[in-house]
């Protein structure tokens, strides 16, 4: 029972972030079509710049939110600097078919990723090192019971679902929310309809950027930080917005908490090793039967 | 006015319009009929900037817009409906309508509620189905959805591509008397682009006839549609 509890507590605070991380995918793959595998490279360098300042003396919560403020402008500036002028059909006259003006800004990402990696590397090591969590990371006591949740479990599933409360009604109720959902489904109306695309598809790097930097921020404090400990989380949550269907928020989050479950009863029934083999089973699973994801729309592009 | 000269608009190699010259006069209908093909969708979207002339000048009310882009276009006071009924389906009906006035709400707050309820009153069939997602009203509410769509921004010119396209006469005629009845009570200025040449030249006052991105005939439409020789040869009944 005891061992039952655990792995549903840690797979609901992995699920959290890893939900964080794929929204962060959908996000971008709704507002500008591509898939952005720079996104944990963006989380681990602001997640180092969180750090910087911390172990300088200033308080976890600085730290804190100046990663987000970094993580939002670095995907405004990514936006903004590459992704804008790789996309533009123009400049792109010269590849032939759609198909491959499409993978540009994806390669693109890959690039970004590791140059981002490299430059960590320069900037700060490439050992690991610990980063804090803001709430203690031993399991509530119950009388003389060492519960498996801590009270940094409750703080990352809390953070996580007030995130996608904040974000699902920013998206529903304000006017940029409709704005950006109208650029993600129909760009030619939504530019006919005095939409500023260019601006709201910056919008989305931004918002993406700082959801993946809250991951970033959320999960160090358990895997430690190095340039590459990001790396793997990216793979889950891609996994995750996959199987949740690319292009739907609520399907990344639903996807993000089962490939967490599906990881923690993995690691706690059975042996850690079998971890990747059982999200590749998952992945394969929900491809062969429904190959758009659960909560994905029909017309979804391959990718 | 909208005043449109010598306007040649290629896609690679192929010439959509091929030095077309029109004008779109103040409160009046202007309908660009012709076959398929002949450039009467392209025309509308160089104007409303969704494709770039390759030369060629349009000036609206004195002022080149050339070289602008539909989102600046749209607030100087031209709304586009695209073919096809041009509606986002995965929103709702009401998203749909207010998406069109986004860019007016900082200088036009109190206006948009009022702007809103002016197409429910238009088209009442949108109120009832204000909650429902736009993918799933029939064709003829889609059409009227992107009519007011684009009416909610208040333009002062419409560009409306081939509102009849795959729907039930009864419907057509309905919607383009919306339009019609519009035009006059308000001194909405209406480009029409029709393939339905017979019902685009009984509502409209001018009538200009397109062939291979050219411009064949620009009369009154009364004086058009009477003209059975040109008929014959350019629409083929």
């Amino acid at each position: 029972m005891n061992t039952f509890l655990a792995a549903l507590f840690s797979g609901t605070s992995r699920g959290a972030i890893f939900a964080l991380v794929a929204l962060g995918l959908v996000i971008v793959w709704r507002g500008a079509g591509i898939v952005n595998f720079a996104q944990m490279g963006q989380a681990m360098f602001s997640t180092y710049i969180a750090s910087t300042l911390i172990t300088n003396g200033n308080s976890y919560w600085v730290g804190f939110f100046v990663a987000l403020f970094a993580g939002a402008a670095m995907g405004a500036l990514l936006d903004i600097l590459v992704m804008r002028p790789l996309s533009n059909k123009k400049k792109t006259e010269l590849l032939s078919s759609d198909s491959m003006r499409a993978a540009v800004p994806v390669i693109a990402s890959l690039g970004i990723l590791g140059a981002l990696q490299a430059l960590a590397g320069i900037l700060w090591a490439a050992e690991e090192r610990g980063f804090p969590a803001p709430a203690k990371q031993e399991g509530f006591t119950f009388g003389s019971n060492v519960m498996p949740f801590t009270a940094f479990d409750l703080f990352v599933i809390s953070l996580v679902a007030l995130t996608l409360v904040i974000t699902t009604l920013f998206f529903k109720k304000t006017g940029i929310g409709l704005a950006m959902r109208a650029t993600a489904l129909n760009q030619e109306v939504a530019k006919l309809s005095g939409i500023r695309t260019n601006r709201t598809r910056t919008l989305s790097w931004a918002i993406s950027g700082a959801a993946s930097s809250l991951a970033g921020l959320l999960i160090t404090p358990t895997s430690n930080l190095s340039p590459n400990t990001l790396d793997l989380v990216l793979i889950v949550g891609f996994t995750a917005a996959v199987v949740g269907g690319l292009d739907s928020p609520a399907g990344a989050v639903l996807g993000g908490f089962i490939l967490g479950m599906v990881i923690s009863f993995v690691t706690f029934y059975d042996t850690p090793e079998d971890v990747f083999l059982s999200i590749l089973a998952v992945l394969l699973l929900v491809l062969l039967i429904r190959p758009r994801g659960i909560l994905g729309s029909k017309d979804v592009r391959r990718v | 006015m909208l005043k449109i000269e010598n306007l040649v608009t290629k896609f690679g190699s192929v010439v959509a319009l091929d030095g077309v010259s029109m004008t779109a006069h103040e409160s009046k209908i202007t309908t660009v009929i012709g076959a398929n093909g002949a450039g009467k969708s392209t025309l509308l979207r160089t104007i409303s900037g969704l494709e770039h002339p390759a030369q060629g000048a349009i000036t609206w009310q004195g002022e080149s817009i050339v070289g602008r882009r539909p989102e600046d276009i749209v607030r100087l006071g031209i709304a586009h409906v695209p073919e096809g009924h041009a509606v986002i389906s995965e929103l709702s009906v009401e998203e749909n309508i207010s998406m069109g006035s986004l860019f007016r709400r900082r200088k036009f707050k109190s206006d948009i509620a009022k702007a809103m309820d002016e197409m429910y009153q238009l088209f009442p069939r949108l109120q009832e189905r204000r909650k429902q997602l736009a993918g799933t009203l029939s064709g003829g509410e889609r059409q009227m959805l992107a009519i007011s769509r684009a009416l909610v921004s208040r333009p002062q010119l419409l560009l409306l591509d081939e509102p009849s396209l795959g729907l039930a006469p009864l419907v057509v005629e309905q919607i383009i008397d919306s339009v019609n009845t519009l035009c006059r009570t308000t001194g909405l200025t209406v480009l029409l682009v029709e393939q339905n040449a017979n019902t685009a030249l009984g509502v409209a006052d001018h009538g200009v006839l397109l062939a291979l991105g050219k411009v064949v005939a620009d009369r009154p439409a009364a004086e058009l549609k009477a003209d059975e020789n040109l008929r014959a040869a350019y629409l083929g009944y």
